[in-house]
């Protein structure tokens, strides 16, 4: 899991203007993570995971002194239970005794809609995020 | 500078009851709660690290986030190979699925072990 990078906040004297340097170092994260959607690769889908609940997170805290950002919140929330879905098959199919070739089918088969699913949403995130104007995953 | 330390109080305490709650009767829902405050100001002390240094309450907000997190893995683990297997699967699916309500129970008593042990605010 990576770490989270840490938030340079010198000078920083008023909620407006920490909402401001958080938000730009958690999207530029997340932005950063991205490809693993491309790649559909276990560990990465999970890093990603993990930077969109930071982002989440941070956007649920600011939504007072920034309405606008509640939609995002939210996208990115259903975002976060696909990606969610796809970790708690990744982590079943690695103990699944092999001679469980159904289970092991059904399994591949819904983590492929919901890499899917995750594909959809991230492009619904980021198109809100753009209308807000307020985070640009870069 | 005190409006932040003021959010940070208010989310330190929200965790300290989830874990009280959590230790008087250790539920499902309990166990969940403790986990979503924890995460939550989790994420605060690591975005305000530079302005507000907490590094011990850190520290020990990870470590209850880690116990937590092994029993709420164990149960989702074992609700999907529930889910997964069909009728014609499930003997085959016995021996794992009890291993997993195995380690369910022993991640149940460790995360109360830890968060009896734990406190995050008087």
């Amino acid at each position: 899991m990576s770490k989270p990078e840490r938030i340079e906040l010198h000078g920083v004297a008023d909620p407006g203007e920490l909402m401001a340097r958080v938000l730009a170092v958690r999207s530029r994260e997340l932005g950063r993570l991205q490809g693993a959607l491309q790649s559909g690769e276990g560990a990465g889908l999970h890093d990603f995971r993990i930077a969109c609940k930071r982002l989440r997170y941070a956007l649920e805290r600011f939504e007072k002194v920034e309405p606008s950002l509640a939609p995002i919140a939210q996208s990115l929330s259903r975002l976060q239970d696909a990606l969610g879905a796809v970790h708690d098959r990744d982590v079943l199919a690695s103990i699944l005794p092999p001679a469980l070739e159904q289970a092991e089918r059904k399994l591949h088969r819904e983590r492929t809609a919901f890499v899917e699913q995750a594909v959809a949403l991230w492009a619904q995130t980021k198109e809100k995020a753009r209308v807000c104007t307020l985070i640009l995953f870069e | 500078m005190k409006w932040l330390k003021k959010a940070v109080g208010r989310e330190r305490y929200a965790l300290e009851r989830a874990r009280r709650r959590f230790i008087r009767r250790p539920t499902e829902k309990r166990l969940h709660d403790v986990r979503t405050t924890g995460r939550r100001f989790r994420s605060l002390l690591e975005d305000v690290t530079a302005l507000l240094p907490l590094p011990k309450l850190l520290r020990r907000v990870r470590r209850a986030a880690d116990a937590t997190d092994a029993a709420r893995d164990a149960t989702i683990i074992r609700r999907l190979l529930e889910a997964s297997v069909d009728e014609h699967e499930a003997a085959l699916a016995a021996p794992l699925l009890d291993e997993l309500r195995r380690r369910e129970e022993e991640a149940m008593e460790l995360a109360h072990h830890r968060l009896t042990r734990t406190r995050f605010a008087r």
